[in-house]
């Protein structure tokens, strides 16, 4: 082509801004969920949030990319016209020091993208590699740091796409994620605050670095019966 | 938002686009009355797949553009013309881009426009250059109707304008005129609501008809 004379590099100044997060994950038992929502109702101090997002996660094609790579495609269906974000999440940290931290960090950036991001992923190369349907809620608040808690059970779609169809994978238990958005700069007081939030739920379920399962925790049903009890005012 | 048409100055046969001609335009605006308002900067980077084996490059989009617009600093565009796809992303999108590794940008071109102001419109007459290059390759312009965001409803006043325009421009004996390639937004997906999202893809459409003007007088 004859324009192309010269090796240019995109143009943007790269942004400065938190591309990491600090997550833990858990599971509860359905029926101490209601338990948890007050209790976390009470923590927090803000309403719930209802939740519906479509998981689309691909990979890319054989052929394509120097490297093995991964991209989830969000869908909340929770708004009134379906919005769609891209999230890449990267390795998490490792060594000494992360071993230390009782959460994971990892490098994780989004992009709120208009609807066709699917078809545009699938003409790039990518192909479909899993798809979820989160259902449940969550709650968002500053507690030393931007945390969200989200509790959803977990659902595959039977047919492609196909999310009023969709059944529970793990029927009976939900799945607890606290995460907070942090930097290269600030993750450890991030990580200090999203475990100190943590050990408030203790009673309810244990949270752990993701893919270290810790299961249901015994003093759940215990817990959750005294909080239905008193609405959550006795100090746990 | 207002409605844009994005047109692409065709030198005449055998004249080569330089800052001469460049120059003629715009003072032709300003014989128009037109008020200069301030400097426009717009970047299109061309990407290609990253690809173990380059003889597969046939089943991955040869057109891969992707578009920044000095007016929406936090977004970015992207657009494959072949398959009519244009998306919207906030800029961190690069940032991704780059952490996958399956496309590189290959080369980026540089619009650099002056905006001028002429009652309900607004125009910037725009120079194309490879990136840190300083050889002018092409003049786009750009004429925003600002009362109106209906893309039809805009048609006639703009069709209207252009003549005007080309009458001007006509009187100065500038060698060359100014072409309108007009995109399909409904191919595109779009409604007659005018958008951002036109606009790259209006951007993107107008440099494949300049390229393809250049490789014309070239041949």
């Amino acid at each position: 082509m004859v324009f192309c004379t010269l090796k240019g590099r995109r143009s943007l100044p790269s942004q400065k801004k938190a591309d990491m997060e600090c997550v833990v994950q858990g599971i509860i038992e359905t029926q101490h969920v209601e338990a948890l929502e007050i209790l976390l109702q009470g923590l927090c101090g803000v309403q719930r949030e209802r939740l519906r997002i479509h998981e689309i996660c691909l990979k890319n094609g054989p052929n394509l990319g120097l490297v093995a790579s991964e991209v989830r495609l969000l869908c909340d269906l929770e708004q009134t016209e379906p919005s769609w974000t891209v999230r890449h999440i990267g390795g998490a940290m490792r060594g000494a020091g992360a071993e230390q931290i009782s959460v994971l960090v990892r490098t994780m950036v989004e992009s709120k993208v208009s609807k066709n991001v699917l078809r545009m992923f699938y003409t790039l190369g990518y192909k479909l590699d899993h798809e979820l349907l989160r259902v449940g809620f969550s709650f968002q608040f500053n507690r030393g740091a931007q945390i969200t808690v989200t509790v959803s059970s977990v659902n595959k779609m039977l047919k492609l796409h196909a999310t009023d169809e969709a059944v529970p994978v793990t029927p009976g238990i939900q799945m607890v994620e606290v995460t907070a958005p942090a930097s290269a700069e600030n993750y450890t007081e991030v990580a200090a605050a999203v475990s100190s939030f943590c050990e408030y739920l203790a009673p309810l379920l244990h949270l752990s670095k993701p893919g270290v399962s810790t299961g249901v925790v015994p003093t759940a049903a215990a817990a959750a019966a005294s909080l239905m009890s008193d609405g959550g005012g006795t100090t746990l | 938002m207002p409605v844009r048409w994005i047109l692409h100055w065709q030198p005449n046969q055998g004249v080569i686009v330089n800052s001469h001609i460049f120059n003629e335009i715009s003072q032709c605006v300003e014989s128009m009355n037109g008020v200069k308002d301030g400097r426009w900067k717009a970047t299109i980077t061309f990407y290609r797949p990253n690809l173990r084996d380059q003889s597969l490059s046939a089943d991955f989009p040869r057109d891969f553009l992707g578009i920044s617009l000095m007016d929406q600093p936090n977004k970015y565009y992207f657009i494959i013309r072949g398959n009519k796809i244009v998306l919207e992303a906030d800029s961190s999108i690069l940032t991704i881009m780059e952490k996958l590794q399956s496309y590189k940008s290959k080369v980026a071109l540089n619009f650099e426009g002056v905006q001028y102001k002429l009652g309900d419109f607004q125009m910037k007459i725009i120079k194309v250059a490879p990136n840190q290059a300083e050889n002018l390759r092409g003049i786009l312009m750009e004429i925003e109707y600002l009362p109106i965001s209906s893309v039809e409803k805009a048609r006639p006043i703009m069709e209207e304008f252009i003549d005007i325009w080309r009458e001007v421009l006509s009187k100065k004996s500038v060698p060359g005129q100014f072409m309108l390639a007009e995109a399909d937004f409904a191919e595109y997906g779009l409604s007659d609501n005018y958008s951002w999202q036109h606009t790259a893809v209006q951007y993107a459409t107008t440099l494949a008809q300049l390229i393809a003007t250049v490789q014309q007088l070239r041949n």
